[in-house]
């Protein structure tokens, strides 16, 4: 069981360096972003079945429920962008010019 | 099939290097729906029968619907797959072959240092008298409505602020 934990978290590791290194698009690093949160759903719940401890289920669900949100307020950012400059391309952002 | 388990788990790893490594965001998705249905067989196989349910019904037919469509506006004319570019086929091939040595790397290690993961572990179903019925993670789920009252008010609070939120970032100025 604890390799299954491992390939679990190296999963979580994947998808974080994927939302963290951009390539051209930006809804990639939000797709990326969902991975984290279904890792993390499925370790939570793997850990409240092994350890015979149903209680822990509320925490997958209410994680859920916020990642849900983020996931929302992701999309809608990414089509005020897409809306502004046509497609979502990382390198149209450039408002802040240093 | 003893091995299931850390089977469906190496093809998760898989499944998200598949995503992971930047495709056009339609394969991405593609890949992401796949993890999402290799990840929900795992929470079956270990008894997490209303989690597995959960997640299917809200995270692939919910958000994964609105990724869907909302990729679906802002893509272009030729997207990149994973067999069209040195980046993203270089991406994938390391990905795939770091999990491979690694699995092997530590199946391989015999000592114990906090936790051995060098055994893949056994999984015994303890069943109680007369407690077939009640299945555990929808009980410990159901307390979410009983011991976490507050918590489904403020996490209902935030869900109607968030789509308020989200109809005034796309109403934009």
């Amino acid at each position: 069981m604890t390799l299954t934990y491992m390939n679990i978290m190296l999963a979580f590791t994947i998808s974080l360096l994927g939302m963290l290194t951009y390539r051209s698009h930006l809804v990639a690093s939000l797709l990326c972003l969902e991975g984290m949160m279904m890792s993390l759903f499925i370790m939570a719940t793997l850990i409240a079945s092994n350890m015979h401890f149903p209680l822990i289920n509320i925490m997958p669900i209410i994680l859920l429920v916020f990642a849900a949100c983020e996931t929302a307020v992701g999309l809608a950012l990414l089509i005020s962008i897409s809306n502004t400059y046509g497609l979502d391309y990382v390198h149209n952002l450039n408002l802040l010019q240093c | 099939m003893a091995y299931v388990l850390f089977t469906l788990s190496v093809l998760l790893v898989m499944g998200f290097v598949g995503f992971s490594s930047k495709p056009s965001p339609i394969y991405g998705g593609l890949a992401l729906i796949v993890s999402g249905v290799v990840g929900c067989v795992i929470v079956l196989n270990c008894g997490g029968v209303y989690m597995g349910l959960v997640m299917f019904l809200v995270y692939l037919g919910g958000m994964m619907v609105v990724f869907g469509y909302t990729t679906a506006m802002a893509i272009e004319e030729y997207p990149e797959t994973w067999g069209s570019g040195l980046e993203v086929l270089g991406g994938l091939l390391v990905g795939l072959m770091m999990e491979v040595v690694l699995v092997l790397w530590v199946l391989s290690l015999d000592e114990t240092v906090v936790v051995s993961f060098s055994d893949t572990g056994d999984w015994v179903i303890f069943e109680g008298e007369g407690s077939g019925l009640i299945r555990g993670d929808s009980i410990g789920a159901g307390a979410l409505y009983d011991y976490g009252r507050w918590l489904v008010v403020v996490a209902g609070w935030t869900l109607f602020v968030g789509v308020y939120i989200v109809i005034e970032i796309v109403r934009g100025n």
